[in-house]
């Protein structure tokens, strides 16, 4: 039997800025999340309302798990760049 | 970004600051030699280094779960090891339970060391290739550990002035919170990496005090608070303090029975 494993959604950090910086998934759904961190600089994924948080190293990437979550906004931010590092996923 | 430098090394250090002044303490008011501290400095401090430089590979271990499994492990090692010294506590009159629990001081020392140091590491070597960010950095860095330092300084001498019993009993407590705090965090990092499901949160008290708030990141480092924890968590943290109550009440009844 195959499973489809949950589906990937691709983040970059470049300049401290979220690419894209609103990631819009499916409410109640399991989410693999590929943040890569193009920057030389380490960056710290952080979220209180997701409860996440994750140290990526510059120029490296990093997998985080999201969800399921129910329909609504939820803001993330680079905790070492927070003043330009700002994002939010849409479960919708 | 002098601010904020501040603000996450503050962070960092109030964790790794309120575990070891509490631990010194307890140790003087235990009438241990102190000279351990600078062991499990250097010791620590060597391991967070390491942790640090080898992040990518680390992060990239277990399909990519590797970052969060070693935290788990680290807050869980802190976790039995206050669970450890809390149970061998009574029995300081035995010399193997003694040499034990002065194990279990230095390991929560170190491995807490490495957890919070790692990420400051990251944080500033990032600057390094930066010179224009670097100095307010390592201004702000400065400032942030000098006041995460100047609380667990002042946690120290308030343990250590207080009445004798008063004190350990005070510090006894701040352990409890702490390991109830470390369960929790090692069952988010399991969340996170997909070990354990991930379930609607068991409450919200995020209008009433946000995490985002001072009083928020003050209430997380001191008790672990979270406005939004999964029900797998709180149930981690409320059972983590009621095992280590209960297994110093049952080593404390232990020692008064056979003496």
């Amino acid at each position: 039997m195959v499973m489809a494993g949950p589906p990937i959604i691709e983040i970059e950090i470049k300049d401290h800025l979220f690419y894209p910086d609103e990631v819009r998934i499916p409410a109640d759904t399991k989410v693999k999340l590929l943040v890569k961190n193009l920057d030389p600089t380490a960056e710290e994924f952080e979220s209180y309302e997701l409860n996440r948080e994750k140290v990526i190293a510059g120029n490296s990437e990093a997998i985080i798990f999201i969800g399921p979550l129910s329909a609504g906004e939820y803001p993330f931010f680079g905790e070492f760049f927070p003043k330009t590092a700002q994002g939010k996923v849409i479960a919708e | 970004m002098l601010l904020n430098a501040v603000i996450i090394i503050l962070r960092e250090v109030l964790e790794a600051a309120l575990i070891i002044s509490v631990f010194l303490a307890l140790s003087q008011l235990l009438n241990r030699k102190l000279g351990w501290m600078l062991v499990a400095l250097i010791i620590g401090f060597s391991g967070a280094y390491l942790y640090a430089v080898n992040l990518s590979a680390i992060s990239m271990a277990m399909e990519g779960t590797g970052q969060e499994v070693l935290n788990a492990v680290l807050h869980s090692v802190i976790f039995l090891s206050l669970l450890i010294f809390m149970i061998t506590v009574p029995h300081q009159a035995h010399p193997m339970w003694r040499r034990i629990n002065l194990v279990t001081i230095v390991l929560a020392v170190i491995t807490a060391i490495v957890r919070e140091g790692s990420e400051i590491i990251l944080y500033i070597k990032g600057f390094i290739g930066i010179p224009d960010l670097l100095s307010p950095v390592l201004m702000g860095s400065a400032v942030g550990a000098g006041i995460g330092l100047s609380v667990g300084v002042f946690f120290y001498y308030l343990l250590v002035n207080m009445r004798k019993s008063h004190g350990i009993w005070l510090g006894y407590l701040i352990l409890l919170l702490i390991g109830g705090s470390m369960v929790a965090q090692a069952v988010e990092f399991m969340i996170q990496a997909d070990y354990i499901a991930a379930t609607t949160p068991v409450w919200d008290s995020s209008h009433f005090i946000s995490e985002r708030s001072a009083v928020g990141q003050l209430l997380y480092a001191l008790v672990g608070y979270e406005a939004t924890p999964a029900p797998q968590q709180a149930a981690a943290y409320f059972s983590s303090i009621l095992m280590l109550v209960v297994a110093a009440g049952i080593s404390f009844m232990f020692r008064r029975k056979s003496s």
